[in-house]
């Protein structure tokens, strides 16, 4: 009971502290939904009119969300880390887990937000047609990767000493749009980066995404829809197990 | 003052790779007590202080911590200490107040809120409780961190040069503040690298490349410093450097002679700070013959 507590003090304080950093919320909420408007823009001068746009835009805009809230979240933590907060913490009682979870709790509440955004403007922008079902499944999905991504951000954040450090980490979330089959089918790549694009939640997403852009419902892709999850837990264990009080 | 002790190191050692930042430290803190750590950057007194309160691992040796093992029985420990690090480490988007509640929050229990209006008041921060911490002074923010070490009523309060970058009427009050707990039975640690405030303290630690070289009162301390005596007569100057110029110098004048032209005798007490200075230099050297 006294841990349920004091994730929820955790909670709190973090979305106290969003509530008020307004940059910050600009630069999560309207960044993502700037950067699809350009896309459109893109789209409109290249592709032919018989483009089957969806197949990308929905896959493209899944990868901005992700790619940000990865960002934002490790950067956000290695800022605890330096600016001693996250050494006091420990130091007032708070344990890993309590922090983790606090922290992804009060960071959900901003990716719900953000994939809904993201979601509704891909829609109005590019017209998409879906069904309200396909929405709500591409919804949970894009929901679904960007905690996972929150994940990764924090996992990260525990293997730098400050921010400059988090910048040699982003070729491999850049690299996960080449590996995960959005821009290339994942069968086209060499065998050795077919498993790599496994490594990636964006494969696991974009695998759903086409599904059911193509008509498909959530239950054809049960498979890849339990593994999002499970692996945001294994993601989630392993910055519990990295986040450590350092000498 | 009571004379349990809380806090006990026993041939304490901390290496970091090949830097040997603690060496065989031995050293006993009495309840109540003001514990002064004084030394240079670089000295050892933050890792000290960061092995008592658990945040990092001793290589080897005992420590004890109102009998427990801080890394061992962390929980219990930290439930029963305060920590102010060097630099107020707060989130500036939160109020003062907000700080304090949630560092305050896992050790706290009964009355809650009016334990958080009590460190407010202590440390002088009622008008600006509710403001946000961004918009404070360097000084005001010393006060904050010093009240989320406090808020839970610790037994034990560990301050990492508290004073460090504020003015002179602050760390007065900040001193007084400190008298003030250590006279309501909580045991304080201070490290410090300001010989005046040293004085302050009940007793004195000397920290110098990781090693231990004085722990006693900052009284008895001085009472092995030396003094210059300066005699100018018949426009010449004597000097000469002594333990115990009370008695050096009567000794000192019966050898110049009572008819001696004496135009003036300047004394020169060794301060604390050249006393501290000596001993490293002679560690220094000791070390250096070895």
């Amino acid at each position: 009971m006294a841990m349920i507590k004091r994730i929820g003090v955790m909670t709190a304080r973090v979305l106290n502290q969003l509530r008020r950093d307004r940059r910050f919320i600009a630069i999560s909420i309207l960044f993502p939904l700037i950067i699809i408007y350009f896309i459109k823009v893109v789209f409109d001068v290249l592709a032919p009119p018989s483009f089957n746009i969806s197949a990308y835009i929905v896959p493209y805009a899944a990868f901005i969300v992700h790619f940000i809230a990865f960002i934002l979240t490790a950067i956000v933590l290695v800022r605890e880390r330096t600016a001693g907060t996250m050494a006091q913490m420990f130091v007032s009682g708070y344990r890993q887990i309590e922090i983790i979870i606090g922290y992804l709790l009060a960071y959900t509440v901003l990716a719900t937000l953000q994939s809904l955004l993201v979601l509704l403007e891909l829609n109005w922008l590019f017209d998409l047609g879906f069904s309200a079902v396909q929405m709500e499944s591409m919804y949970l999905v894009m929901w679904l990767l960007a905690v996972i991504s929150m994940a990764i951000g924090m996992l990260v954040s525990n293997f730098a000493r400050n921010e400059g450090q988090v910048f040699p980490f982003i070729p491999l979330v850049i690299l996960s749009v080449i590996l995960s089959g959005i821009i290339v089918p994942v069968d086209k790549l060499p065998e050795w980066a077919q498993v790599l694009g496994y490594l990636t939640p964006l494969y696991y997403a974009n695998e759903i995404l086409q599904e059911l852009i193509r008509g498909g419902t959530l239950m054809d892709s049960k498979l890849n829809l339990l593994i999002l999850p499970v692996y945001g837990l294994v993601v989630v264990g392993m910055v519990a197990i990295s986040l450590r009080e350092k000498d | 003052m009571s004379t349990a002790e809380s806090i006990t190191a026993q041939d304490l050692n901390k290496h970091f790779g090949r830097i040997k930042a603690l060496k065989k430290i031995n050293l006993t803190i009495d309840s109540g007590q003001i514990y002064g750590l004084l030394g240079p950057n670089g000295a050892g007194k933050t890792t000290l202080i960061r092995l008592l309160i658990g945040a990092t691992k001793p290589t080897s040796g005992k420590l004890s911590v109102l009998g427990y093992d801080p890394v061992k029985q962390k929980t219990l420990v930290r439930s029963q200490i305060g920590y102010m690090p060097q630099s107020p480490a707060l989130y500036e988007d939160l109020t003062a107040r907000e700080n304090i509640r949630f560092f305050g929050y896992p050790h706290l229990n009964k009355n809650f809120s009016k334990r958080i209006e009590e460190v407010i008041t202590f440390v002088g921060l009622n008008k600006r409780a509710n403001d946000q911490v961004y918009k404070f002074s360097g000084g005001m923010k010393q006060r904050v961190s010093l009240a989320c070490a406090l808020v839970h009523q610790p037994k034990i309060l560990f301050l990492d040069e508290p004073t460090t970058g504020i003015d002179p009427q602050l760390r007065e009050t900040f001193w007084q503040h400190f008298r003030d707990l250590a006279s309501q039975g909580v045991t304080i640690l201070v490290s410090t690298h300001q010989m005046s405030e040293a004085m302050y303290c009940d007793r004195l630690a000397i920290l110098h490349e990781g090693t231990l070289l004085a722990d006693e009162p900052p009284h008895q301390l001085l009472w092995n410093k030396k003094a210059r005596i300066k005699i100018l007569r018949d426009n010449q100057i004597n000097e000469e450097l002594v333990s115990n110029y009370p008695q050096a110098l009567p000794i000192l004048l019966q050898q110049f002679g009572l008819d001696t032209n004496i135009n003036r005798i300047e004394i020169e007490e060794e301060t604390l700070e050249t006393v501290v200075l000596s001993m490293m230099e002679d560690q220094e050297t000791s070390e250096g013959s070895n």
